[in-house]
């Protein structure tokens, strides 16, 4: 059967906020509808930006409200915007929706329970930087999440929300959705646009960035799902969205909490909460919490867990992405499967990202089997500092940050495998 | 050129999705979609018709094919199982899942049931951690950790011929 035939039923995942911003309608597992939108206070900022505002006074907006990019690199979004409005037109914009970091899953929630959210903050955003165009790039494996954008977008074009002379304004907008097709790479903004634009998923050579040479070499800006959501809140509060949140870090958070916690789910909250508070929110941890991971990118010892949830120095930053784990599971064990998804997700491109993602697997298998030596510690730290200089771009730079982090806080059990024992019990 | 697979409503579905876009390049991806959605698989024939159709290199569309997971030219099974193998779903005990699957089934991971019913594929992260172990039955998504024994697991395989 076609996906274009049924929308699939929608996964039961626990939600909650203590804030009510960005999952205000999403608390219930349904998608809402644009009349129910447009009740609940929908479509509002989008009116009020076309009736009082310039562009150039939203960009200000953006750039005062502090918000950062929420796919993970965390650049500030008004930044951004200000590069691609320097350029000529035409400009594009594209909502980087190929979400695929493990354990996160906080982006579907907005896309299959709120899409007009997004919807709204896409056409705010275009009308900011001067776009005409905007695509929607949605993972493969987000077949429901596809079929509901579409239908969305057909109604806001149906009540003239998008289209020509949105509003009765002179700004006109056109959105498309686009499915990708199963490579994590694609996350990257400029192999995003690479498989956009009908091709391979390899990322581009930087500078120039996307909003200098992006979609089809035009200017562009690629901006995550949840940062989009952000901009009908920032129009509709305006300086009081300053009193969300600690200074510098305003704004509402997804959380996706996973792992050995008693409710997994996702959970908005200001960047104030710390990391021990968050999984307090997701009733606690199963058992005695031993380590976090946060996505693939970093691992938190557990007394680490003080530390906020904001994109400080000392922060945790990225996706948000809380992974918790328990005195019965293993890091090696944990490691072997971050290390794999890595060597089946890099694309190739780079030799050192290929190849080493591949010996970083195969030297944390041989922990596993009780194989390895005090020699394999030094080859992961050799790989650890040579993969992100050989690479041009995210994956590889990340690529060994989990094992990194794991060896300087989990160093104990690297040499308990080394000497046959498995503290957690998992791996002999 | 005659079409075999790019049956006239194929084609009039991606004639649409080309008119969206800004170059023609841009319907590959769409199309090689429609053509797993019709026919479970990728035929070659098919890659020979869509290239002659959108008039892009076959070679560029072959290795689009091989570079995206979700694309396949080997002949698929009736049922695609899709069982996330990463950090939060293997905590969760997507192993444990994947040996009653695979005793259910007949058919081994990344392979096919005798029958061509079945095909199992382990995958990377499918969004769906809170839930885990997640996996899809085509585009069906299922919650793992609600599945206790066989018997529950059989349900749900029951639904698909």
């Amino acid at each position: 059967m076609s996906i274009r035939d049924k929308i699939p039923h929608l996964p039961e995942i626990y939600v909650d906020s203590n804030i009510n911003l960005l999952l205000k309608r999403a608390k219930e597992n349904r998608t809402v509808d644009i009349e129910e939108y447009e009740t609940t206070g929908g479509y509002s900022a989008l009116r009020k930006a076309l009736e009082r505002f310039s562009p150039d006074d939203i960009i200000t907006l953006v750039e005062e409200s502090t918000l950062r990019g929420r796919g993970g690199a965390g650049f500030p979004t008004g930044k951004k915007w200000r590069f691609v409005v320097a350029n000529p037109k035409p400009r594009y914009l594209i909502c980087n929706a190929d979400e695929s970091e493990p354990g996160t899953f906080k982006d579907r929630i907005i896309i299959e329970r709120d899409p007009h959210l997004l919807i709204e903050g896409m056409i705010i955003s275009a009308y900011a930087i001067g776009a005409e165009k905007g695509f929607i790039y949605i993972r493969g494996e987000y077949p429901a999440g596809y079929m509901i954008l579409e239908n969305a977008i057909e109604e806001a074009y149906k009540k003239g929300y998008l289209g020509k002379n949105i509003l009765g304004s002179d700004f006109s907008f056109d959105l498309y959705v686009y499915r990708g097709a199963g490579a994590y790479i694609c996350g990257e903004e400029t192999a995003l646009i690479e498989s956009l634009e009908g091709k391979r998923g390899h990322p581009r050579l930087k500078p120039p960035y996307p909003p200098q040479y992006g979609l089809f070499g035009r200017p562009t800006v690629v901006n995550n799902v949840e940062t989009l959501s952000n901009i009908p809140i920032i129009v509709t509060y305006e300086q009081y969205f300053m009193h969300i949140g600690p200074p510098g870090y305003y704004g509402p958070k997804l959380f996706p909490v996973s792992g050995k916690v008693r409710r997994p789910g996702v959970y908005e909250s200001t960047m104030d909460i710390t990391l021990e508070e968050l999984i307090d929110m997701a009733g606690g941890a199963i058992g005695t919490p031993k380590a976090v991971f946060s996505g693939a990118l970093g691992v938190y010892h557990h007394s680490e867990f003080n530390i906020p949830m904001d994109y400080s120095p000392r922060g945790f930053g990225g996706t948000g992405t809380t992974i918790v784990l328990n005195e019965e599971d293993c890091i090696i064990d944990s490691l072997i499967v971050i290390a794999n998804f890595f060597h089946h997700e890099s694309c190739g491109k780079c030799t050192p990202c290929r190849i080493g993602t591949y010996e970083q697997y195969n030297i944390i298998k041989k922990f596993q089997e009780g194989t390895a030596t005090e020699e394999d510690i030094k080859l992961l730290q050799h790989l650890g500092k040579n993969i992100p200089i050989g690479s041009i771009c995210g994956l590889g730079y990340s690529a060994p940050n989990a094992i990194m982090d794991a060896l300087r806080k989990f160093r104990d059990e690297f040499e308990a495998h080394i000497k046959g024992e498995c503290p957690a019990g998992v791996c002999f | 050129m005659e079409y075999r697979f790019l049956t006239e409503e194929l084609q009039k579905k991606i004639k649409s999705i080309q008119n969206r876009y800004l170059a023609k390049e841009q319907a590959i991806i769409p199309s090689l979609h429609l053509i797993q959605e019709t026919y479970r698989d990728i035929p070659k024939e098919a890659v020979e018709e869509l290239s002659h159709f959108l008039q892009v290199p076959l070679a560029d569309i072959e290795g689009i094919v091989s570079f995206y997971d979700m694309f396949r030219f080997k002949k698929n099974a009736k049922n695609h199982i899709r069982l996330c193998r990463n950090l939060p779903c293997h905590l969760g005990g997507s192993r444990k899942l994947l040996k009653m699957l695979e005793k259910l089934t007949g058919a081994k991971a990344q392979g096919h049931s005798q029958d061509g019913k079945w095909y199992i594929e382990l995958v990377e992260c499918i969004g769906s951690c809170a839930i885990a172990p997640s996996f899809l039955i085509n585009y069906d998504l299922y919650d793992g950790s609600k599945i206790k024994n066989e018997e529950d697991l059989k349900k749900i395989l029951e639904k698909y011929d």
